[in-house]
């Protein structure tokens, strides 16, 4: 038996909190696909939510999509006959990692916020 | 339409690239690219933006295909290939153009580059060495035509050489950029 196990109680934490930080780009494409897009739907949405700060490359962004597909976190949508411009949507997989990061944000801007406010421990 | 044809070899795609937009500043928009053979047309002055990217694979290949369709799709034409390397242009007034937007994807990207020149090199070298070492035995010998040819292929690995130095530098700077940003 693993005695270390044991004495970890509280400590452990759920599995989905020690997802790693998600990439600006893979945060803002799964948000993005909150409603079905095609590439290029992606890169101009993610420029206005981010008053153009963020402009996606658009190899970057097929680099992105295609490992978030591989993932499970976003699928294609079945297409329009004759439309062959793929358009793709998040799935819950994608929802519920986007849900975690948004607490881990929060926790960021929380701490960022308190500390540089001077405030105690 | 007025076509102007200028020939040159490039061992630096960024340079190149430069060279290309600065061209199409002037009103000089490539058209085609073959074999150091450069092919421009007259447009409006910076009407185009042109990018150049190493594929990971031949652009012939399906999957590379499929990419030349998802650039179009952005507004990326693709105006020549060449191996694995694709000659992007986008209308500069659709904004600005850049393949890359982070510092992961453009590593990757250098990072093909470099394995290139690595494996040119490679394949340069060593054939350089066992001719040598026949021509010195004496068990090969043309006159003078194969020590030329033997200078000209050691000095394309000399330069391969330079630049895949100068991509693991850029690669190396950007990956301790990356410690702290994306």
């Amino acid at each position: 038996m693993d005695t270390r196990s044991l004495g970890m109680g509280t400590a452990t934490m759920p599995a989905e909190n020690k997802q790693g930080p998600l990439t600006e780009t893979a945060y803002y494409v799964l948000l993005a696909l909150h409603t079905p897009l095609h590439g290029y739907g992606v890169m101009q949405l993610v420029d206005e939510m981010s008053s153009g700060r963020v402009n996606l490359g658009a190899g970057t962004l097929y680099g992105s999509l295609t490992t978030l597909a591989e993932r499970g976190w976003i699928t294609p949508v079945a297409g329009v006959a004759g439309d062959r411009k793929k358009e793709y949507v998040i799935t819950d997989a994608g929802r519920r990692v986007v849900a975690v990061e948004l607490e881990r944000l929060e926790e960021l801007r929380r701490n960022g916020h308190r500390i540089t406010k001077g405030e105690p421990r | 339409m007025k076509v102007k044809v200028v020939r040159r070899l490039y061992w630096d795609f960024e340079k190149e690239e430069l060279w290309l937009n600065a061209m199409a500043a002037k009103g000089q928009a490539l058209l085609h690219y073959s074999w150091g053979t450069y092919r421009f047309e007259q447009s409006r002055p910076g009407e185009w933006t042109y990018r150049i990217e190493l594929l990971p694979e031949l652009a012939s290949k399906p999957a590379s295909q499929e990419y030349l369709a998802f650039m179009a799709d952005t507004g990326a034409q693709t105006v020549a290939t060449y191996l694995g390397w694709v000659y992007f242009r986008k209308l500069t007034a659709d904004g600005s153009f850049e393949v890359f937007s982070d510092l992961e994807s453009r590593i990757t990207h250098y990072k093909r580059v470099l394995a290139l020149f690595v494996s040119a090199c490679a394949g340069i070298i060593p054939a350089s060495v066992v001719s040598i070492i026949n021509v010195t035995r004496g068990e090969l010998t043309l006159g003078f035509v194969l020590p030329l040819l033997l200078a000209i292929l050691l000095s394309i690995a000399a330069l391969l050489a330079a630049q895949a130095v100068r991509l693991a530098r850029k690669v190396r700077v950007l990956e301790a950029q990356k410690q702290l940003f994306e």
